[in-house]
């Protein structure tokens, strides 16, 4: 009896420090976050290495929004953030013609890239207002939608005299960083002679607000 | 190989060695590039470190070899056309 009773205690303990794994802010409810950023702070940024060659690139034309209900953010969470391929830029103006010509990324039939969220899990929390996680979801690039794991933090800001400077309302400053493989999307690397690595690492950097 | 001859393959290889010397004190970069992307720190969020691309020329390896290519040809030209003339 009393090792089912230290069992149960366990079990509670356990979801309570699950459920504890969540924003604590002076916000509550549901929370609607828009990316829009017409500062152009917001940013993807996407890497390459190969041996003849690192490439930096990034993306300014971000859109979309994240919806999570704050006390249970991990099981409320939904979203989806898209990309303009024609913001991209790599610090070449030839080379950004190239990454959206019909070889490549073909921008003209397919101008978007997007991350639509599908779970959060491994939420761990390293400050009151940041959580840590893994977040799931469907990656859509050159027409073609495959699922990614990227590790991502979330950091929440309740709206003051520092934040209406940026936005108003609150803020939520996302990360994230995870690596897809060309291959898988249909876009041939070796077309342009192997300058772009096969596989390339994506990083989110975006902050969005809770007011329009 | 006249006096004129030595000029131009002194001129042509100065210009070479110019050339190779700016792009190794550039940063030996395989493409010339006109922006170049620093980090700039989020203030409101310490963690989120934002790319920003900034005008600056880097002389990349594809114009030394262009300056190069064109010196030869231009050199070789040059050099055939002083050819002292046989009598």
């Amino acid at each position: 009896m009393n090792k089912l009773s230290i069992s149960l205690l366990s079990l509670v303990l356990a979801a309570s420090s699950l459920s504890a794994q969540t924003f604590k802010v002076k916000a509550g409810g549901t929370q609607t976050f828009n990316f829009e950023d017409k500062g152009g702070r917001n940013q993807v940024t996407f890497f390459s290495t190969t041996p003849l060659e690192d490439i930096t690139g990034t993306a300014n034309g971000i859109s979309g929004s994240v919806t999570f209900d704050v006390a249970e953010f991990a099981r409320t969470i939904k979203g989806k953030l898209t990309i303009q391929i024609a913001s991209m830029n790599t610090g070449i103006e030839l080379r950004n013609k190239h990454m959206q010509s019909p070889n490549w990324l073909d921008a003209a039939r397919f101008p978007e890239i997007s991350f639509e969220i599908k779970s959060v899990y491994d939420v761990k929390q390293s400050a009151d207002n940041k959580l840590e996680f893994k977040v799931k979801g469907d990656f859509t690039l050159h027409g073609i939608t495959k699922e990614v794991i990227a590790s991502a933090d979330a950091t929440y800001l309740d709206e003051s005299e520092q934040t209406k400077k940026r936005a108003p309302g609150d803020l939520i400053g996302v990360r994230a960083n995870f690596t897809i493989n060309l291959s898988d999307y249909g876009v041939d690397n070796a077309v342009i002679g192997n300058k772009v690595s096969e596989k390339i690492q994506v990083g989110v950097n975006v902050v969005g607000s809770n007011k329009k | 190989m006249n006096p004129s001859q030595k000029k131009i393959l002194a001129a042509s290889l100065t210009i070479i060695l110019i050339s190779l010397t700016v792009w190794v004190y550039s940063g030996r970069e395989i493409f010339t590039k006109n922006q170049i992307l620093v980090e700039k720190k989020d203030e409101l969020f310490p963690d989120m470190v934002q790319k920003v691309w900034v005008d600056k020329f880097i002389w990349g390896l594809d114009l030394t070899g262009a300056i190069i290519l064109t010196t030869v040809v231009a050199g070789i030209f040059f050099y055939r056309r002083l050819r002292d003339k046989k009598k």
